[in-house]
């Protein structure tokens, strides 16, 4: 009799209930997205944050102080200490391995420098540069792990903010490399006599070799423009910037960009005071530190330091949008529940008649509520089960739209939904079906 | 005018006789109101704070000389450019700073009171007397809020010497370790024959460049490098949306014979959170809105249902359907307009909390947002009305004959 009663009121007033179920819906598929996009959203933000660069900087503990002006180191080749290659691969068997998002080896040199055109004869007279920076690094430079995946990195990938204005990036282990902006600007091409400005990509480089003299001709691939001092400087393969040093397989600083947990008061103390378990608590956070120590247990003779004008203003600015978004998501929510709440009370007040009529043939007042509840409950279900997939479009769209990746499934936000819609619909039926339950049944079957 | 009379004659009746009900979408609206309110009121002050956030990255534009050199040719600035900048009128509140770069030697001289008390003649100490090259930093400030382009420790460093009158030299994490220094250690700074002595603070770590730097007052290291009024660049700290950050740069760009680069790790990595973060905020809103309109129109729904009696009646005693409706849509704008002025000024009051949780500032009221917040309450409780339109439908005949 229960289940006929229920299937007829939804049989009988088919407009009625899918109206309730409408809002019921379309009111839960605006928190399903809501809440997937804001649980989605911290990570994808803290991605966002590397495009601010590297985080953390590594440097030979060995090193001599360094000369540097202007992001040009000047001290001579043989001063200071190097830093293997060959160990780089291990920062991927750290236990945050997969929070390391990108590296790259520097090695800094400079060296006299000429330029030559297309049609010059080599040895010709070149238009000379003098002394200028050459910059040895990666770009999507593919690195075997121990674990025997490949894992491509690079500069492009520590730092998106460098743009090729001008031809395209050297490819690894190429006699190629890319002019910065300035320099490129400053120095033109001689050509039949006449001096051109702006330097034409594909001409010829020509850098003297430190170990034996002979010179090195690199092609011009590229122009880059970073904003920093290496738009003053040439841009050369890491092998090619140890051939010209003489030091293979070395390099003297790494940068690298790895994603963090904001640093809290836990974060900042000092790890050799912390009690064994809450230092393994500590390990086992992505705190920036800690990834820092990790590092510097595998890189032997590396003096790991934090970039800390890159981490610091991530932690605070990140740490505010996450509470400002979890507000927001809270608003949301809280409107969905007050609509959904709202509809499925106007629902129980429609059917006033309804219940003095049961009433008057002799039902209680706990049977018409767990009658009504029950119906609401369903309701609840198929509304806040429809409501989810379309919130999960939704959010789709808006995830796509805001961060160009749709967000992942969550379970939470499933159990989330159809929760609220059944402790929302319930809610809001409660009060209506208090007062139904004091109807008289006498006035309201008269019409009045 | 009777028909006038008459007209709000019925609205208030409709009103008085509906109370619950009303009362149900009045809390919808003003409750909509509220979050709308406060939303918009947080989205523009969390944008305009965002910006302030972002600062803590520190320097976003750097004006540099435009043609750069090498240490043996260097190229500077004038240091009056830098004063021009204090005193303009739109770009002297910029937190500014600038710096002249240069090699010099150091060497630590042996403890005063070390020396004193052992009597000894002074011999040349291999670890601590032997002079190394470093970069020296002269650097000054102004504008407000200087530390967002100097470490928090130079300023206090600049305000203390100007206090005790003694040379401060802060020496940067690497470059304190290098030379074995100490704070309170005191240090010999030499460039050729020139030579200042200073007392050392040591910097924390910021892992870059500074930290191998040491770094002086500007008058005192243009003394020692022999570049009096020169430097080598100026550093700021541009606020605003990246918009009006790159406007700043096309003006600045004006200066003659300098190069203003905006540091584009910043300025572009910015940018793009920027837009991301108020991307998900005007998201929200929207979404706010069409959750209030669809609670207002599930209350008016049953509202119609009630007032098919009434429309049944005005119907039959001549009411033009067209003058019944505009009642009821005058009905759900007076709503909006009620909700809205309530729920308006209860979600600013609550931004002005959410502001201070989030960012620690109580967020400023904006008093644009109070008549947006109610005209978009108004409106959404005008298409939330959208249900009576069924009204018109009616036919007084079947109503009165109690049909459904």
């Amino acid at each position: 009799m229960f289940i006929r009663l229920v299937a007829d009121s939804f049989s009988r007033r088919p407009r009625h209930k899918l109206l309730t179920g409408a809002a019921l819906a379309l009111g839960m598929a605006v928190a399903t997205a809501a809440l997937s996009v804001s649980l989605d959203v911290g990570d994808r933000l803290a991605r966002e944050f590397r495009s601010l660069g590297a985080n953390l900087v590594v440097t030979p503990q060995a090193d001599s102080l360094p000369l540097e002006i202007g992001g040009v180191d000047y001290r001579p080749v043989n001063a200071g200490a190097y830093l293997p290659e060959s160990d780089l691969g291990k920062l991927k068997t750290i236990f945050w391995r997969n929070n390391i998002v990108a590296l790259a080896p520097a090695l800094e040199i400079s060296d006299q420098v000429t330029s030559h055109s297309h049609g010059d004869k080599p040895g010709g007279d070149g238009n000379s540069w003098g002394r200028v920076p050459l910059i040895g690094t990666w770009v999507s430079h593919t690195l075997s792990l121990a674990d025997g995946t490949n894992w491509q990195t690079g500069v492009d990938r520590t730092n998106p903010w460098w743009t090729i204005t001008k031809g395209g990036w050297f490819t690894d282990g190429t006699a190629e490399c890319v002019v910065g902006k300035n320099l490129a600007r400053k120095h033109g091409a001689w050509v039949g006599g006449h001096f051109l400005p702006g330097l034409p990509v594909g001409d010829n480089l020509i850098v003297n070799l430190h170990a034996d003299g002979t010179p090195l001709s690199l092609k011009i691939v590229g122009i880059l423009d970073t904003g920093g001092p290496e738009d003053d400087a040439v841009i050369v393969p890491l092998a090619t910037a140890q051939a010209i040093a003489g030091r293979p397989g070395a390099y003297r600083q790494l940068y690298v960009s790895a994603l963090t947990k904001p640093e809290d008061d836990f974060g900042r103390r000092d790890p050799s005071t912390l009690a064994p378990a809450d230092y393994d608590r500590w390990f086992c956070t992505p705190y920036i530190s800690s990834i820092a120590l990790q590092i510097r247990q595998v890189l032997p003779g590396a003096d790991v330091r934090v970039i800390r004008r890159v981490a610091d203003g991530e932690g605070a600015i990140l740490t505010r949008v996450r509470t400002l978004l979890w507000l927001v998501t809270f608003a949301s929510l809280l409107a969905a529940a007050l609509a959904v709440g709202a509809s499925s009370a106007a629902s129980v007040i429609e059917r006033r008649t309804e219940i003095g009529l049961m009433k008057a043939l002799g039902a209680g007042s706990g049977t018409v509520g767990f009658l009504l509840a029950a119906e609401q409950l369903l309701l609840a279900f198929v509304g806040g089960g429809l409501g989810y997939a379309l919130g999960i479009l939704l959010a789709r769209f808006v995830g796509q739209k805001i961060f160009g990746v749709a967000p992942g499934f969550s379970f939470l936000v499933l159990a989330v939904t159809i929760g609220l819609a059944a402790i929302v619909t319930l809610l809001g039926s409660a009060i209506p079906l208090r007062r139904a339950s004091r109807y008289e049944p006498a006035p309201i079957l008269r019409g009045e | 005018m009777p028909d006038r009379k008459m007209f709000w004659r019925i609205i208030r009746r409709l009103l008085s006789a509906n109370r619950g009900r009303l009362f149900v979408i009045l809390l919808a609206l003003a409750a909509g109101a509220a979050i709308t309110a406060a939303l918009l009121n947080l989205q523009v002050d969390a944008k305009r704070r965002l910006t302030t956030e972002f600062r803590t990255l520190g320097a976003n534009v750097v004006i540099a000389p435009a043609e750069s050199g090498t240490p043996e040719s260097a190229q500077f600035l004038n240091d009056s450019l830098f004063a021009d900048l204090s005193e303009g009128m739109d770009t002297s509140s910029i937190p500014k700073a600038e710096f002249l770069y240069g090699i010099v030697k150091v060497a630590k001289t042996p403890d005063v009171s070390a020396q004193s008390s052992a009597r000894l003649p002074v011999t040349k100490d291999q670890n601590s007397g032997a002079s190394r090259d470093v970069i020296l930093a002269g650097f000054a400030y102004s504008g407000n809020r200087p530390e967002q382009v100097l470490s928090p420790v130079l300023v206090a460093a600049t305000q203390k010497m100007v206090e005790t009158n003694i040379p401060i030299c802060d020496a940067g994490e690497r470059a304190a370790a290098a030379l074995k220094l100490r704070t309170g250690d005191t240090v010999a700074l030499m460039n050729g024959s020139k030579k200042i002595t200073c007392q050392v603070q040591t910097l924390p770590s910021v892992g870059s460049a500074e930290d191998s730097q040491i770094f002086l007052d500007l008058r005192a290291a243009q003394a020692l490098l022999d570049q009096p009024g020169r430097i080598s660049l100026i550093q700021l700290s541009v606020p605003g949306r990246p918009r009006e950050i790159q406007d700043r740069i096309a003006s600045l760009r004006r200066l003659p014979g300098v190069d203003v680069r905006p540091i584009r790790q910043f300025t572009e990595g910015e940018a793009k959170i920027y837009d991301r973060i108020s991307g998900i905020l005007s998201a929200t809103v929207a979404l706010v809105l069409v959750l209030t309109a669809l609670c207002v129109m599930a209350a008016m729904t049953n509202v119609a249902m009630e007032r098919r009696n009434d429309v049944g009646l005005m119907k039959a005693i001549g009411g033009a359907t067209r003058r019944v409706l505009r009642l009821f849509v005058a009905e759900a704008a007076l709503l909006g307009l009620t909700g809205g002025l309530l729920g308006g000024a209860a979600g600013i009051l609550i931004s002005i909390w959410l502001g201070k949780q989030v960012f620690g500032v109580s967020a400023q009221p904006r008093l644009i947002v109070y008549p947006v917040a109610v005209a978009l309450t108004i409106i959404v409780a005008i298409a939330g009305a959208y249900p009576l339109r069924r009204l018109a439908n009616i036919r007084p005949a079947a109503v009165f004959r109690g049909e459904g």
